[in-house]
């Protein structure tokens, strides 16, 4: 489904992030150009002696208001903060866990390394122990729709139950699939969002791959978004989680809409490799350049792109590379890079695209500095973005995906 | 949904009786098991032994693959599935935008496996990445779009043991809703430790070769392989020249959320699913002739199944006849729903049930009227509803018609 007979917005927005628990914590963040990083526990032995150490982790932030401890025990990290975010966006939409209301719903959860911090124990118990050893309630918690499952639980959604994991081309495609269940009349209202955890094995993992920022000395890696010195990602989790509706429904129970999604598309590039990113940003911005003319959206429309600039080498020239063959010679609008703040995380790219159409002000961010001449873009500098109705959410993956989103004000 | 008829017009699988629809369809027809002791994992520490493990790949298999010794089981199952699938539709998917719709479960978690064995030293020899290179669940997919060259939205659903149908009925409505004309839509899975330990864990892997809906199951036989259905809107393959198979005429979707991994006990969700999927088609129960069911042989999970039918066809007039794939080739997680619609078509096809393997008849406590011994010839119309219910509560059915025989 590229666009929606009907208007839907979303009524509810809940982050939890590396910055806190609560849409006010990721605005904070963004503002400001910069989230605390925290040190990863490298004590399991898998990470290189002079590898990458942090990391935005936010699993543990303040979840326990909307998570009660005992529920909490028997969740993963992913399920923890998805469940939070849930809570969060239902209670801002005005709604209630267990309501009519949303006896019906959906639930739509992007994921792009499912529940990285149980795999890690299973994978201990079954090699360092034994298989007879692995538990049984780690195991139900492995699969990658385990957030989306405790998310129907908490709020007694019985509608479609679906999880995506297409990596960082996951979130606008979860957005789509909602957007999809609504429009063909089959529930009433959709919990869409993504989530993300990062772990020891993980992190280590995709630092061998040379993926991760490094530092030189103490400090902290920095997310370097589209700058000449740009030389990996900041690894980072959250959970952002939407509440969506028909913009009838809505109004007709007085909710506030706070974005309206009109768009989502996809596409793929299969020069990418297998762990790397596409060497074909014409063909992609083709593909969204033709769903944009046909669902007559104009490029002078967007206030602000997000993109998913993150401080990948590859990465951040494909996206820059795409967003220029798509604007062509006109101005870019505003780029923003939640991921070069909040770290590198499918809910980072979700709560700020809500909190740009709702106008949130978006610092620079702390990792940018040099301009890299041959991507001719910048992230935002700071200040207001633009007043143009529109927001276009950006987020090519490695493996070859790319994926996209237009939100406007409602 | 509005939208254009859709139509199967390619079928691919590698399922533990081979590489091919050729030795599934022979495999499924006799109604025997594939399930065998596995010897790509060692099961030395485990209270069971066998699997559907799918035998080595013929010589030629990844003839023009970039780089296919190195891709995963998952991959290579995937697109050897994929390409069958293409060449009996006679697509190409870098033509025009097709998307490639996948369901799984497990990406390449066997290798990885082995991966992190040997980081934690527990495995000789060093951790190459490339190992680790396949490990995200949509692995496969991406390797199926990247092999074809299809340049169309790639997706993969991970909503465990639905996540075929899922991805099928994800496809389904991207091609009514115009935003693809087709789709590669199907899903692969592999055998590994992890997925085999846990569900052994849970004690929900009979030692035997499961046997569905029968009084003495005990649980499921894990298995792997791929399934991939290529899907079109009708217009488009009439136009270029392509023979339909069947027709996806609906599907539908629910989630129980009642527990993480028991059913509800009286199979609300299930049904409801099944009730979506027949609204989408347009269908009364009467009008199903036969059910390719989830049946994992877990005592929980055939029950609810079987109180879901009979909240659905119960009040219908004649026999309904089901049947269980997993029990010739084992539950293939994430792409059971895939490889399951396979089946389906293929009785279609056929026109007639593929027997359930194993002599036993079906528990007398569940009311099913299971197909065994030998292929059942379909009464009535043509029509096949395909069953996937998951961990998480989420469900999946589709519903699927002989060509030109759309009640």
């Amino acid at each position: 489904m590229t666009r929606p007979p009907v208007p839907l917005v979303v009524t509810g927005l809940g982050v939890v992030c590396a910055e806190g628990a609560g849409r006010e914590a990721a605005a904070a963040a963004l503002a400001r150009g910069e989230a605390p990083l925290a040190e990863v526990d490298r004590s399991g032995g898998y990470h290189l002696a002079d590898g990458a150490r942090f990391a935005a982790l936010a699993a543990h932030h303040g979840t326990a208001r909307w998570v009660p401890p005992m529920a909490a025990r028997r969740m993963c990290p992913s399920s923890r903060m998805a469940v939070a975010a849930a809570r969060m966006a239902v209670e801002e939409a005005g709604l209630e866990p267990g309501s009519p209301e949303l006896d019906g719903a959906a639930v739509v959860v992007a994921t792009a390394y499912g529940s990285a911090q149980v795999t890690e124990q299973l994978l201990h118990q079954i090699l360092l122990e034994s298989p007879e050893t692995v538990s049984p309630a780690l195991f139900t918690e492995s699969v990658a729709n385990a957030p989306a499952a405790q998310v129907a639980l908490v709020c007694r959604a019985r509608g479609a139950n679906i999880t995506v994991t297409q990596r960082q081309a996951g979130p606008p495609i979860a957005l789509g699939l909602a957007m999809t269940e609504l429009a063909a009349g089959r529930c009433r209202r959709v919990i869409v969002g993504a989530v993300d955890e990062v772990n020891p094995l993980l992190h280590a993992v995709l630092d061998r791959f040379r993926a991760l920022a490094r530092s030189t000395g103490d400090a902290p890696e920095l997310a370097r978004p589209f700058d000449r010195r740009r030389d990996g990602f900041v690894a980072g989790e959250g959970a952002t989680l939407l509440v969506l509706e028909g913009a009838d429904e809505a109004h007709a129970r007085g909710a506030k809409a706070l974005a309206r999604l009109e768009l989502t598309a996809s596409a793929f590039d299969p020069s990418a490799p297998r762990a790397g990113w596409g060497r074909d940003p014409v063909s992609l911005a083709g593909a969204l350049r033709r769903r944009l003319e046909r669902a007559g959206i104009a490029l002078d429309s967007f206030g602000a792109v997000v993109t998913g600039t993150c401080g990948s080498p590859s990465g951040d020239r494909l996206e820059a590379l795409l967003l220029r063959s798509l604007w062509g010679e006109a101005r870019l609008p505003p780029l923003l890079a939640p991921k070069a703040v909040l770290g590198e995380n499918g809910a980072a790219l979700l709560a700020a695209a809500v909190l740009a159409v709702e106008g949130a002000a978006f610092g620079s961010p702390v990792g940018f500095a040099q301009p890299d001449p041959e991507l001719g873009v910048e992230p935002h500098g700071g200040g207001p973005t633009s007043s143009a109705p529109r927001v276009l959410v950006s987020s090519p993956a490695v493996g070859g995906a790319a994926s996209w989103a237009v939100l406007g004000r409602p | 949904m509005t939208g254009p008829r859709v139509v199967v017009t390619g079928l691919g699988a590698v399922t533990p009786f081979g590489w091919g629809m050729l030795p599934l369809r022979a495999g499924l027809r006799m109604g025997v098991t594939a399930l065998a002791p596995t010897r790509q994992l060692d099961t030395s520490r485990h209270r069971t032994r066998i699997a559907g493990e799918v035998p080595p790949a013929p010589p030629r298999a990844g003839a023009g693959v970039a780089g296919w010794p190195h891709l995963s089981r998952a991959e290579q199952f995937a697109i050897a599935a994929a390409r069958e699938a293409c060449g009996q539709a006679e697509l190409d998917p870098a033509a025009g935008e097709v998307a490639v719709l996948f369901g799984g479960s497990t990406g390449g978690m066997l290798e990885c496996e082995h991966y992190v064995a040997r980081l934690l030293a527990v495995e000789p020899g060093r951790p190459r990445l490339a190992m680790v290179a396949s490990q995200q669940i949509s692995s496969p997919g991406d390797a199926v779009a990247r092999a074809l060259g299809a340049r169309g939205p790639v997706a993969t659903v991970s909503s465990a043991c639905a996540s075929g149908g899922l991805a099928l009925g994800a496809a389904l409505d991207a091609i009514r809703s115009g935003e693809v004309t087709a789709a590669l839509a199907g899903g692969a899975d592999e055998l590994c430790h992890l997925t085999y330990a846990g569900f052994n864990s849970l004690r929900s892997v009979d030692e035997r070769p499961c046997r569905p809906f029968r009084a003495d199951r005990a649980g499921l036989s894990i298995g792997e392989g791929a399934g991939v259905l290529v899907l079109e809107a009708l217009e488009r393959a009439v136009a270029r020249g392509a023979q339909p198979l069947a027709e996806l005429l609906g599907w539908g979707a629910s989630c129980d959320a009642h527990h993480m991994t028991a059913p509800h006990p009286e199979g609300i969700g299930a049904a409801a699913a099944i009730s979506a999927a027949l609204a989408d088609a347009g269908l009364e129960p009467d009008a199903v002739a036969f059910v390719n069911a989830h049946g994992t042989g877990t005592p929980h999970n055939d029950s609810a199944e079987a109180r879901a039918l009979t909240s659905v066809f119960g009040g219908r007039s004649g026999p309904l006849p089901v049947t269980a794939t997993k029990a010739a080739v084992g539950h293939l997680l994430g792409s059971s729903g895939a490889i399951e619609a396979v089946a389906t078509v293929l009785a279609l096809l056929d026109g007639a049930v593929q027997p359930t393997p194993g002599e036993e008849p079906a528990d007398p406590d569940l009311g099913v009227d299971l197909v065994v011994g030998h292929p059942r010839p379909l009464a009535g119309s043509g029509v096949g509803l395909s069953t996937s219910f998951a961990f998480g509560g989420a469900n999946a059915a589709l519903v699927l018609a002989s060509w030109g025989e759309r009640p």
